[in-house]
């Protein structure tokens, strides 16, 4: 009897943490509504859904991860410093609009910035993944020094000097399919789709849960744990990489700090969307609902004219209620 | 004269002290006596309440009836520090040393000598401390740090520290397991020292022949009772340890007819397993569809040799042969894909992932086996439904989260998780701790229905009655080593822990 009564509230819960976050958003769309009526333009919801799908895209690489009980916080610094590099490689072999100095080369900067991009994410992923693996300290501590690195990396090779595009590089993030849906959209999109299929179907999308659930359990239980959190450290590395490219493409140019803030607002996505922190619990759709939530308050604030210094307050006190409240219901213990 | 006189009064009296946890009796109105200046042996088997006992004592656990009287004195405050106020000190068996600081520090870890301004003097705690040291015959300087002790030296800190405090009672914990025949020998000495000046004893110990060696008096607990106190020149280690069995226990289990004949040859040989300091050259074989159980004392190398057979734990030497193939695992991966499945001894530590769904859990060690990347979702859903059927593992539905099963069930879950991996070894480790009768009823009887499918079952208990009802052939383990493997009408209760506790072998054994 006991049992039964138990697993009810267990499911009452579960429906709660995510209609909750539904409820959230629009509430927040009412609100901004209101407020501005423009909120609700379908244009302005496509900018929306454009604005957050870099957050988007990394939010379900460092989702994936917090699955399985580890964390990276070094995802901004990683994003950023391929961004630096793509973008001198577009720079310098492109070369300026003026003059090519490899002009023979020139129509290979693309595809080379692009195969850069996603080896860099693979190495990075794989040295954050190793270290954490090999040194047996917790990833938070591990890649908060690689991100300090990382970080520096990017300054270091830049200079802290700002490198333009000059428009060679645009699809990716400004291109709109039949000149109405971003590329980026559907990028986003499809990663969440192909994440959800990963952590639903797939034997590595279990493991994954296993591993986040008890380490020790799902060794025993014969799986390579140590295997498994390797590649979730190189996935996320090579989705920083196809961040990295739509980012740049939309912007325009890089400087050694632009991608910094995704290392923060990623992690705030994943949490405020349910998924535990300690590991094992949490599905695309609420890394999904996170990030929507996250970005509508970005494009609300902005909407109702609130001094855009206030945001990152608000996402701060977010995370902290999010978490607290999530600790009461017993969701995530 | 005057020390015979001391000896018959009374410092702790405990008269009908009762403890019950839910669904145990610990301690069941015992009354207890423990006389000035004399060393008192309290012995029981695994649960017999001699822990829940001394934590009384100590101040640690409030009795739920019953009366404690201290040199005549009722004694009716019950937490650590009052306790360790009125002359009380327990050295643990697990050292609860900080393993950072010196030695002078921890032995006053509680009352540092500090300065006006609250700086600790350090070069007065080193001071006392070595006078304690050299009075106590401790051969040890107190300015080293705890981290550069072996744990012989360790353990002997733990009992100079229970002298620093004025003590009048000293409780010792299995003193002697972590102790060599040197370290033994000072620890006697010391006991035998302040004895003479008035210092009573209650010493705790699996080892029967210490009694002799350094006790006035032994008491027996059993399930909770006391026994019997008897003065130790008028009794014997055959009186102790039959007491410590008390009456024959009713076979809680009755296993069917033993198994077929056309089995044989089909079987597991271990040979030769080692590793330092747990696991010393232990070889034995096991037959299809027989279920040989392991016994012994906790701590006596039996869980490290199921982690180590299973490849979970390093090894120094060792194989295992299965129908004459070497399948001697690498890995808990190698183990499984070779037919080994492994019921941990803590379900929840490393068995179970109790945040995620039964069916997740059962199906957990097949999907590690199998290859490919997608899950037939359905499939696993109808499969593992039958097999958590089939098992009886009572649940509302199989998505519901293993942490709101009751123990039985979570038990079972470890198990269908096991068969449903297809392994042709089983190896439990404790597999009813915790768990109520009836689903221990039920795990014997799935058991021996595996080992009538001719699967192999290896189990390791100490809850011998356990072992005598299901096993067709016991080995028991001491200090490491597979002393005796018991058959037939050799398994016995006495005979099991005559053999764990080393009674009636020589006393080189004792190393």
């Amino acid at each position: 009897m006991k049992i039964n009564i138990r697993s009810r509230e267990g499911q009452k819960r579960r429906l709660t943490q995510s209609t909750m976050l539904i409820m959230l958003i629009v509430m927040l769309a009412l609100v901004a509504t209101i407020v501005n009526p423009k909120f609700l333009r379908i244009v302005n919801i496509i900018n929306i859904f454009q604005q957050i799908s870099v957050l988007g895209i990394v939010a379900c690489g460092v989702g994936m991860l917090l699955v399985s009980g580890q964390i990276d916080i070094s995802v901004g610094p990683q994003v950023s410093l391929m961004g630096i590099i793509l973008a001198m490689i577009i720079q310098k072999i492109g070369g300026l609009p003026a003059d090519s100095p490899h002009a023979w080369l020139a129509p290979f900067a693309i595809p080379m910035a692009i195969v850069v991009s996603f080896v860099v994410g693979f190495l990075l992923g794989l040295i954050n993944g190793i270290t954490v693996i090999k040194s047996r300290v917790t990833s938070f501590i591990i890649t908060l020094g690689f991100g300090s690195v990382y970080k520096g990396a990017a300054l270091l090779i830049s200079g802290g000097a700002s490198y333009m595009l000059f428009g060679r590089f645009e699809l990716l993030g400004r291109g709109r399919i039949l000149n109405f849906i971003p590329i980026a959209i559907l990028f986003f999109i499809g990663v969440v789709i192909v994440t959800h299929i990963v952590l639903k179907f797939l034997r590595y999308g279990r493991f994954l849960y296993a591993i986040g659930g008890n380490r020790k359990a799902a060794y025993v239980s014969g799986i390579n744990t140590d295997r498994i959190t390797l590649t979730a450290y190189v996935i996320v590395g090579l989705l920083d990489a196809l961040a990295a490219l739509i980012l740049i493409s939309r912007v325009g140019s890089a400087l050694a700090v632009t991608g910094d803030s995704y290392s923060l607002d990623s992690l705030a996505s994943v949490i405020v969307g349910g998924v535990a922190i300690t590991g094992g619990k949490g599905n695309a759709l609420s890394f999904f609902l996170g990030v929507v939530l996250i970005g509508l308050l970005d494009n609300a604030l902005i909407i109702m004219n609130v001094n855009p210094y206030m945001r990152d307050v608000v996402i701060g006190i977010i995370i902290i209620a999010a978490v607290t409240i999530s600790n009461y219901t017993g969701e995530r213990s | 004269m005057k020390e015979q006189c001391v000896k018959t009064t009374n410092i702790l009296e405990a008269v009908q002290v009762s403890k019950s946890y839910p669904g145990v009796q610990a301690l069941d109105a015992v009354d207890f006596d423990l006389r000035y200046g004399e060393v008192q042996a309290l012995v029981g088997q695994n649960g017999a309440g001699k822990s829940t006992f001394i934590e009384i004592i100590a101040g640690s656990i409030q009795p739920d009836s019953g009366n404690i009287f201290l040199d005549g004195q009722e004694y009716t405050h019950f937490d650590p520090s009052t306790s360790i106020e009125l002359g009380i000190q327990t050295v643990h068996q697990e050292n609860q040393l900080v393993e950072e600081l010196s030695v002078a520090e921890n032995i006053y870890l509680y009352d540092l000598p500090k300065t006006r301004f609250g700086f600790v003097k350090l070069a007065t705690c080193i001071d006392t401390a070595d006078r304690l040291l050299v009075e106590l015959g401790i051969d040890i300087k107190s300015g080293k740090k705890l981290n550069d002790l072996t744990p012989v030296q360790k353990k002997l800190i733990s009992v100079a520290k229970a002298f620093s405090h004025r003590a009048k009672i000293l409780i010792l914990d299995e003193p002697t397991a972590a102790l060599d025949r040197h370290g033994k020998n000072v620890l006697f000495d010391i006991v035998r020292k302040y004895t003479e000046k008035g210092l009573s004893v209650i010493y705790i110990s699996h080892h029967i022949g210490e009694i002799f060696e350094i006790c006035d008096r032994v008491t027996i607990f059993k399930d909770g009772k006391k026994i019997n106190t008897h003065t130790v020149n008028e009794t014997d280690m055959n009186t102790i340890v039959r007491e410590m069995i008390g009456k024959k226990s009713a076979s809680i289990f009755s296993r069917s007819a033993v198994q077929a004949a056309g089995l044989e040859g089909n079987i597991l040989e271990m040979i030769d397993y080692s590793r330092q300091g747990a696991v010393d050259h232990v070889s034995f074989t096991v037959q299809k569809g027989e279920i040989f159980g392991i016994g012994g004392l906790v701590g006596s190398g039996r869980t490290e040799l199921a982690r180590m057979m299973f490849g979970l734990d390093e090894r120094d030497s060792g194989r295992l042969m299965y129908c004459g193939r070497d399948i001697t695992p690498t890995s808990p991966n190698d183990a499984i894909r070779k037919g080994i499945g492994l019921l941990t001894e803590d379900r929840k530590d490393d068995g179970l992932i109790i945040i995620r769904p039964v069916f997740e859990n059962i199906s957990m060690v097949r999907f590690a086996k199998s290859q490919g990347a997608f899950m037939n979702l359905s499939k696993e859903r109808d499969e593992t439904g039958d097999i958590s059927k089939a098992l009886n593992v009572k649940t509302p539905s199989i998505s519901q989260m293993v942490i709101n099963l009751s123990g039985g069930n979570q038990q079972k879950v470890v198990l269908a998780k096991w068969l449903f991996a297809e392994s042709e070894i089983l190896i439990f480790d404790e597999p009813t701790v915790g768990i109520d009768v009836g689903s221990k009823t039920e795990i014997y009887g799935l058991m021996d229905d595996l080992a009538k499918e001719g699967k192999i079952i290896i189990m390791i208990s100490s809850d011998n009655p356990e072992l005598i009802s299901v096993c067709d052939r016991v080995g028991i383990m001491r200090f490491g080593k597979l002393v005796t493997v018991l058959k037939g009408d050799q398994i016995t209760e006495e005979n099991m822990l005559k053999y764990s506790l080393g009674v009636g072998e020589k006393v080189s054994e004792e190393d």
